[in-house]
C-alpha cells in the first residue's frame, strides 16, 4: 500500500509544468496554423466570439454556478461561506476556454465548411488566451475590506489587470516575431536552414520565457507570436526550414497534447482529493450549456446584422455543440487546487471534459449531417478559381467582402500590406513607392532588393487579394510572367504524400506555396 | 497573508528561473547568429561550440561580479533524531508545514560558503540535467547519423580504438595522474585525500574524446571518408565506454577495511559491473530498435507510413522509451541510446515513410544541435559561477602531460597492431591527425560535473573544463594548418558530371534516400566493371573485415535486413526449407516484387565485403554469369567514386539529399536513352 502510495505520488506532476512546457507548444502550434485566408477575413466575427463571448459565458456560468451553489447551501450539501461568487467566477472563466480538437480533426477529415472551421478553430484559439489571462486576474481580485462583496475600485483594478496582461503578452509575443522576421529578412540565414530553425525556435520560446519574467502570460503571448510568425516570418524562411519548422511544431503539439489527455484519465484516480458533488457536477453541466448558448445565438444575431454572407442557423447550432472543454480548462483546473471548492472544480471540470469529449466529439458527424452541414468541400476550390474569373467577380466580389470586413479592418490590411509586409517580409510591393518621398533613404535600406524583381514570391498574395482594394496588385503579379520560385519544389515532392484530408492543416502552411503556383500557371495559360 | 508570503515568493522564484533560462536561450540565439557569419564569412578556426563557450565565459563574468549578493536567508537547524537525509521534508515553521526537498549533501568546512547569490543560485543546474535530458539527443543523434558504409568497412579498428583505446588511456592517465599526486603530496599542495581510484575515475572520464569541432571541420573541408569515419566512430563508441567505465570505477569497493587497497575480488567484481552494464544496455537498446523496426515492419501492412506524424512520434517514443527503461533497470540510458540509434538507422530507417526519414533526421538534428550547444554555453558559464572550483597548477599541468601521453600511448600502437591486420594501412599523418584530435567536449564535462562533492573531484571538475576549454580552442583552431601540415587529402574530388548523373539517376530510380550510397542497377554496374583491376580491389577489401564481421554481415544480410526491413533478398529463399512457413509469413511481399537490388538500399556495404558478392552476384548480374569473388566487387574507379560520393552522403545524411533529389528529378526522366 505505501509503494502504492509513492508511486500516484510520482506519477502526479506538478501543474506547472502544463503551464511551462506541455502548453506553450500546443497553443503555439494554434497560433502558427492559423495563417488562413478565411480566418482574416473572419477575423472581426472571431474576435467578437473570443472576448466578448468569452465574457459572457464567464459571468453566465459563474452565476448559474452560484446559484446552485447557493440552492446546495440551503439544501444543507455545502457549509456556508466556503464557495464565494468569485470562486464561482473563477470557475465559469476556467470552463468558458473551449477545445474542439475533436471536432476540428472532424471536420478536417470530411472538408466541411471552412468558414465554419475557421470561425471555430479562431475562437477556439482565441478563447484560450482571454480565459487565461480572465481567470488570473479574477483570482486576484482582492477587495480591502470585505474579501468577498463587491468592490468597484477592486474589480477596475481586476480590469485593468485584465487589460494590461493582455496587452503586455500581446506586444511582447509580437515583439519577437517581428525581431524574429527582421533576423530572417535581413540576413543569409537561409543558407543553413538548421540554424534557421534553431534561431526560429529559439526566439519562440524565448517570447515565452521573457512574457513569464516580465510577470505577463507567457501562452499569450506564445500564441501572438505564432500568428506573428505565421504572418510574416513565415514568409522569409527558405523552404526546407519552412517544413522543418512546421513539421517541428506539429510533432510537438502532437506529443504534447496526447500526454496531457493521457494525464486526464489518470488524474481521475491518481489525485488525491477529489470531491464529487453530484448536484455541483450537474449545475455546472446545466450551465456550460445557457452559457454557450447564451454566447452563441446572441453574438451570431449582432455579427449577423453586419456580415454580409450571414452566419446560418446550422453553423450556429453546429458552433453551439461544438463547445468540448479541453487541455487548457484542465490546466487552469489543476493549477490551484489548495481549497475545498477549487477540487470540487477539478473534479468537476475533469467530468466534464471527458463528457465533453467523448459524447461531442463521438456525435459530430452525426450532427453534421443532421444540420445538413456542406461536408467534401475543396478548400482549394475557392482560391482556384479566383484568379482566371477574378475579373468577372471582381464587381460582385468587391461588394461581398467590402461590407464583410470592417472598416477598421481593412485600413489594418491596407497598413500591413503597404508597410508591415515590405518591412518585415521580401514580399509586398518596394517600400520606395508606398513611403513618402521624404522618407526615402530609409525606406530604400528597409526594402528587400527582391522587393523589387519578384513580387511573384508572395506567398501570401492571396489572403490579401480577397481584399477588395488591394486587388489591383494582385492582378499586376498575376500578369508578371512567373519566374521559378524556389518554394514549390519541395511541395510538390510532399505533396502526393500528403493525403488529402490533411490538405487544409497543411495546405496553409507549406502546401499554400503549391497551391499559389497553381493559380498563377492557371492565370497564366488564361492570359496566354 | 502567510499563504499569500509563500505564493508570492513562488511566484518570484518561478520569475528568477524564467530569467536564467532565458539567460541561456539569448546566448544560444547570439550563438546562432555569429556561426552564420562566420560560416557565411568561411572562418573556420573557430567552432559553435568554441563560441558558445566564449559567450558563456562572458555572461558567467558578468554574473559573477555584476550581480549583487543578495543577503542569505538561509538558517540551519540542527536535527539528531534521525541518522540518514530525507528526500523531502516537512517542517513545521511556527505552526504551518512547509516542503522542502533535499539538494546534496555539503561538507562542514563549506557550510558558509553556500551560495548566497540567488542569480547564481539558479544558473546552475541539477547535474542529472545533463544526463537526462541533454546528452540523450546528442548521443542519439550520433548514434543514427553512423549509417555509413565507412564506418562499417571499419568498424575493427573502431572497436579496437573505443574498447581497448578507452581502457588504455585511461589506466595511463590515471597511473601519470597518481604519480602526479604523490609529488603534489610531497611538495605539499594537496590539502585532502586524493586515491588511487580517484586517479583512475579522472583517467575514465577524461578518455571520453569528443572531436566536434575537428569532424565539422573535416565535414566542411571534404576530408577523407576513412579518416572521419574512424574518428567518428570512435569517439561515439568511447563515450559509451567511458561513462560506463567511470561508473564501474565507482562502484569498485573492496571488502577489507582499507578501501582504498587494490582488492581482486573486488576488482573482478568492476570488471563484471562494466561488463553487464554494457551488455545490458547494449541489448536493451538494440532490442528496443529492433522492437521498433518491427513494429514499423508490421505496420506497412496497415500503413502506417501513410501518417509521418504518427511514425514519428511512435519512432521518438521507442527511442525515448530505451533510454528510460536502462535507467529504469539500473543500466547506463545513454549507453543503450546509442545502440538504440544505431539499430534504429540500419533497420528501422529502411521502413520509415520518406517523409518520416526527413523529419526524423531533422528533428535529432535540431534537438542535438540545440542540447549540444547548450551544454558548451553552460560549460563557459561553469568557469565563473561554479562554487567549488579547486585551482591546482601541478594537477592541472600534470593532466595535459598525462591526456597526451595518454592519447599518444593509445593512438600509436594500437595503429601498429591494426595495420598488421589491415591491409588498407591507417598511414602515419592519420595516425598524428588521430592523435591531435584528442578533444574533450560535452561527455567529459557531465561525467565530471556529476559528483562534485569531494576535494578530489572538485579538483578533477575544475581541470576538466579547463582541458575541455583548452583542447577545443587550440586543437579545434589548429585543424586547418595542422591537416594541411600532415598532407591529408582535403576536398577529395567531387564526383565528375557523369558520376553525378549517374548517381542521380539511382536516387531517382530508388525514390528513397541519397544519403545510401546507390546500389548499382544492372547497365551502371556493367559500365564500372568493364574497366580496373578487379582483383586487387576484391583482395583488399577481403583482408580488411576479419572473418567474424563478415560472417555477422552475411547473418545481417540474409535473415535479419530480411526479417526487420523490406529490403534484402526474400526469407524463403535464405532459411532452410523447413521452416518456409515461419519465413513467408515474416517476408514483406515487397521483397518478391522488387527482388532486384535496387530496392536492397544498403546493398553496397555489403557488396564490397568480398565474399558476399555471391548474393550480389545471383541477385544482380545474373546476365554476368560468373558469381566469382571478384566480380562484383568494385573496380578502384568505382571504389574512388564511391569514396568521394561519401562526404556527399555526409552533408544529403542531414536533410539537404531529399530536396537535391527533387530539383534534379524533372531533367532526368530518361537517363535510359542518355547512357545508350
Amino acid at each position: 500500500m505505501k509503494i502504492m502510495q509513492t508511486q500516484t505520488e510520482i506519477m502526479t506532476f506538478d501543474p506547472e509544468i502544463f503551464f511551462n512546457v506541455l502548453l506553450p507548444p500546443i497553443i503555439f502550434h494554434a497560433g502558427y496554423s492559423l495563417k488562413k485566408k478565411h480566418f482574416f477575413q473572419n477575423l472581426g466575427s472571431i474576435l467578437t466570439y473570443a472576448f466578448l463571448g468569452t465574457a459572457i459565458s464567464c459571468i453566465i456560468i459563474g452565476l448559474i454556478v452560484y446559484g446552485f451553489v447557493k440552492a446546495m447551501i440551503y439544501v444543507g450539501q455545502l457549509k456556508n461561506g466556503d464557495f464565494h461568487f468569485t470562486d464561482c467566477l473563477f470557475f465559469g472563466s476556467l470552463m468558458s476556454a473551449t477545445d474542439p480538437v475533436t471536432v476540428l480533426a472532424i471536420f478536417h477529415e470530411l472538408h466541411v465548411d471552412p468558414d465554419l472551421y475557421t470561425l471555430l478553430f479562431g475562437e477556439s484559439v482565441f478563447n484560450d488566451a482571454v480565459a487565461i489571462v480572465l481567470t488570473y486576474s479574477i483570482s486576484i481580485y482582492s477587495p480591502k475590506e470585505n474579501p468577498n462583496a463587491f468592490d468597484t475600485a477592486a474589480f477596475f483594478q481586476s480590469v485593468g489587470n485584465f487589460l494590461g496582461i493582455f496587452t503586455g503578452s500581446f506586444a511582447m509575443g509580437s515583439a519577437y516575431a517581428v525581431v524574429t522576421a527582421l533576423l530572417t529578412k535581413f540576413t543569409k540565414l537561409c543558407e543553413f536552414p538548421m540554424l534557421e530553425t534553431g534561431l526560429f525556435f529559439l526566439l519562440s520560446w524565448s517570447a515565452f520565457l521573457s512574457a513569464e519574467a516580465a510577470g505577463l502570460t507567457g501562452i499569450v503571448a506564445v500564441l501572438f507570436c505564432g500568428v506573428t510568425q505565421a504572418h510574416y516570418t513565415y514568409n522569409n524562411l527558405s523552404s526546407d526550414s519552412k517544413t522543418r519548422t512546421k513539421q517541428l511544431f506539429e510533432f510537438m503539439n502532437f506529443l504534447a497534447e496526447n500526454v496531457i489527455f493521457c494525464y486526464m484519465g489518470l488524474a481521475l484516480f491518481t489525485f488525491q482529493n477529489h470531491i464529487f458533488n453530484a448536484p455541483f457536477i450537474l449545475g455546472a453541466f446545466l450551465a456550460i450549456f445557457v452559457a454557450r448558448a447564451c454566447n452563441i445565438y446572441p453574438l451570431s444575431f449582432l455579427l449577423n446584422l453586419g456580415r454580409k454572407q450571414r452566419i446560418p442557423w446550422n453553423f450556429q447550432h453546429m458552433m453551439m455543440f461544438s463547445g468540448l472543454r479541453g487541455a487548457i480548462a484542465f490546466a487552469l483546473a489543476i493549477r490551484n487546487t489548495e481549497s475545498q471548492p477549487k477540487q470540487m472544480m477539478f473534479t468537476t471540470t475533469l467530468l466534464l471534459v471527458f463528457f465533453t469529449v467523448w459524447v461531442f466529439g463521438g456525435g459530430t458527424t452525426p450532427m453534421l449531417t443532421w444540420l445538413q452541414i456542406r461536408v467534401g468541400v475543396d478548400l482549394d476550390e475557392n482560391p482556384k478559381e479566383e484568379p482566371s474569373s477574378h475579373q468577372e467577380a471582381n464587381n460582385s466580389d468587391k461588394s461581398v467582402t467590402k461590407a464583410e470586413s470592417a472598416r477598421l479592418f481593412r485600413m489594418w490590411y491596407g497598413f500591413d500590406h503597404k508597410y508591415l509586409k515590405p518591412i518585415l517580409t521580401h514580399s509586398g510591393p518596394p517600400l520606395t513607392s508606398t513611403l513618402p518621398e521624404w522618407c526615402g533613404p530609409l525606406s530604400r535600406l528597409l526594402t528587400s532588393p527582391q522587393a523589387y524583381g519578384e513580387q511573384l514570391k508572395e506567398d501570401d498574395a492571396d489572403c490579401i487579394v480577397n481584399q477588395d482594394e488591394l486587388a489591383m496588385t494582385f492582378q499586376e503579379q498575376t500578369s508578371i510572367p512567373c519566374s521559378p520560385s524556389p518554394g514549390p519544389v519541395v511541395d510538390q515532392k510532399a505533396s502526393p504524400q500528403t493525403p488529402s484530408k490533411e490538405n487544409i492543416y497543411e495546405g496553409d502552411l507549406g502546401l499554400g506555396g503549391y497551391e499559389l503556383k497553381l493559380e498563377q500557371t492557371l492565370g497564366q495559360s488564361q492570359m496566354n | 497573508m502567510e499563504e499569500l508570503a509563500t505564493e508570492k515568493e513562488a511566484e518570484e522564484s518561478h520569475r528568477q528561473d524564467s530569467v536564467s533560462l532565458l539567460t541561456f536561450i539569448l546566448l544560444l540565439t547570439l550563438t546562432i547568429l555569429t556561426i552564420w557569419l562566420f560560416k557565411h564569412r568561411r572562418v573556420r578556426f573557430l567552432h559553435e561550440t568554441g563560441l558558445a563557450m566564449i559567450y558563456g565565459l562572458i555572461v558567467g563574468v558578468i554574473l559573477r561580479y555584476g550581480t549583487p549578493a543578495t543577503s542569505g536567508r538561509d538558517k540551519s537547524l540542527s536535527c539528531t533524531q534521525e541518522d540518514r537525509a530525507f528526500s523531502t521534508l516537512l517542517v513545521n515553521v511556527s505552526g504551518k508545514f512547509f516542503e522542502y526537498t533535499l539538494k546534496g549533501e555539503i561538507s562542514p568546512g563549506k557550510l558558509n560558503s553556500v551560495e548566497q547569490n540567488d542569480m547564481l543560485r539558479k544558473v546552475t543546474f541539477d547535474p542529472e540535467v545533463f544526463f537526462n535530458i541533454l546528452l540523450p539527443p546528442i548521443i542519439f543523434h550520433a548514434g543514427y547519423s553512423l549509417k555509413k558504409r565507412h564506418f562499417f568497412r571499419n568498424l575493427g579498428s573502431i572497436l579496437a580504438y573505443a574498447f581497448l583505446g578507452t581502457a588504455v588511456s585511461c589506466f595511463i592517465i590515471g597511473n601519470l595522474m597518481y604519480g602526479v599526486v604523490k609529488l603534489m603530496k610531497i611538495v605539499g599542495q594537496l590539502s585532502d585525500k586524493f586515491y588511487y581510484t580517484d586517479c583512475l575515475f579522472f583517467g575514465a572520464i577524461i578518455s571520453a574524446t569528443d572531436p566536434v569541432t575537428v569532424l565539422a571541420i573535416f565535414n566542411e573541408l571534404h576530408a577523407d571518408v576513412d579518416l572521419y569515419a574512424l574518428l567518428f566512430g570512435e569517439s561515439v563508441l568511447n563515450d559509451a565506454v567511458a561513462i560506463v567505465l567511470s561508473s564501474s570505477i565507482v562502484a569498485y569497493q573492496p571488502a577489507g577495511l582499507n578501501t582504498h587497497a587494490f582488492d581482486a575480488a573486488a576488482f573482478f567484481k568492476s570488471v563484471g559491473i562494466f561488463l553487464g552494464i554494457f551488455s545490458g544496455s547494449f541489448t536493451m537498446g538494440s532490442v528496443t530498435g529492433v522492437v521498433t523496426a518491427l513494429i514499423s515492419f508490421l505496420t506497412k501492412f496497415t500503413k502506417l507510413h501513410c501518417f509521418p506524424l504518427l511514425e514519428t512520434a511512435l519512432f521518438f517514443l521507442m527511442s525515448w522509451s530505451t533510454f528510460l527503461l536502462a535507467e529504469a533497470c539500473g543500466f547506463t540510458g545513454v549507453v543503450a541510446v546509442l545502440f538504440c540509434g544505431i539499430t534504429q538507422a540500419h533497420y528501422t530507417y529502411n521502413n520509415l515513410s520518406v517523409e518520416s526519414r526527413s523529419r526524423t533526421k531533422q528533428l535529432f538534428e535540431v534537438l542535438h544541435f540545440l542540447a549540444e550547444n547548450f551544454i558548451f554555453s553552460y560549460m563557459g558559464l561553469a568557469l565563473f559561477t561554479f562554487q567549488k572550483h579547486v585551482f591546482s597548477p601541478i594537477f592541472i599541468i600534470g593532466a595535459f602531460v598525462a591526456i597526451f601521453l595518454g592519447r599518444a600511448a593509445h593512438i600509436y600502437p594500437l595503429s601498429f597492431f591494426l595495420n598488421l591486420g589491415r591491409r588498407h594501412k591507417i598511414g602515419w599523418n592519420f595516425q598524428h591527425m588521430m592523435m591531435f584530435s584528442g578533444l574533450r567536449g560535452a561527455m567529459a564535462f557531465a561525467l565530471a560535473i556529476r559528483d562534485t562533492a569531494s576535494y578530489a573531484r572538485q579538483m578533477m571538475f575544475t581541470t576538466t573544463l579547463l582541458i575541455v576549454f583548452f583542447t577545443v580552442w587550440i586543437i579545434g583552431g589548429g585543424t586547418t594548418p595542422m591537416l594541411s601540415w600532415l598532407n591529408i587529402r582535403v576536398g577529395v574530388e567531387e564526383p565528375s558530371e557523369e558520376d553525378q548523373n549517374e548517381h542521380r539517376w539511382q536516387y531517382f530510380r530508388v525514390g528513397v534516400d541519397p544519403d545510401q550510397d546507390p546500389p548499382p542497377n544492372n547497365d551502371s554496374f556493367q559500365v564500372l566493371q568493364g574497366d580496373g583491376p578487379d582483383s586487387v580491389g576484391g583482395n583488399r577489401t577481403k583482408q580488411e573485415s576479419a572473418w567474424i564481421f563478415r560472417l555477422w554481415y552475411s547473418f545481417d544480410h540474409n535473415y535479419l535486413k530480411p526479417t526487420l526491413t523490406h529490403s534484402g533478398p526474400p526469407l524463403t529463399t535464405t532459411l532452410p526449407s523447413w521452416c518456409g512457413l515461419l519465413a513467408r509469413c515474416l517476408t514483406s511481399p515487397q521483397v518478391y516484387d522488387n527482388q532486384e537490388p535496387l530496392r536492397e538500399e544498403d546493398s553496397d556495404f555489403i557488396l564490397t565485403e568480398g565474399d558476399l558478392t555471391l548474393t550480389y552476384g545471383d541477385s544482380t548480374v545474373t546476365a554476368n554469369g560468373s558469381s566469382g569473388s571478384h566480380t562484383a566487387s568494385t573496380s578502384l574507379e568505382g571504389g574512388r567514386r564511391t569514396k568521394s560520393s561519401a562526404e556527399e552522403m555526409l552533408e544529403r545524411d542531414l536533410g539537404m539529399g531529399d530536396q537535391k533529389v527533387s530539383s534534379r528529378g524533372t531533367p532526368l526522366v530518361f537517363p535510359l536513352q542518355e547512357n545508350a
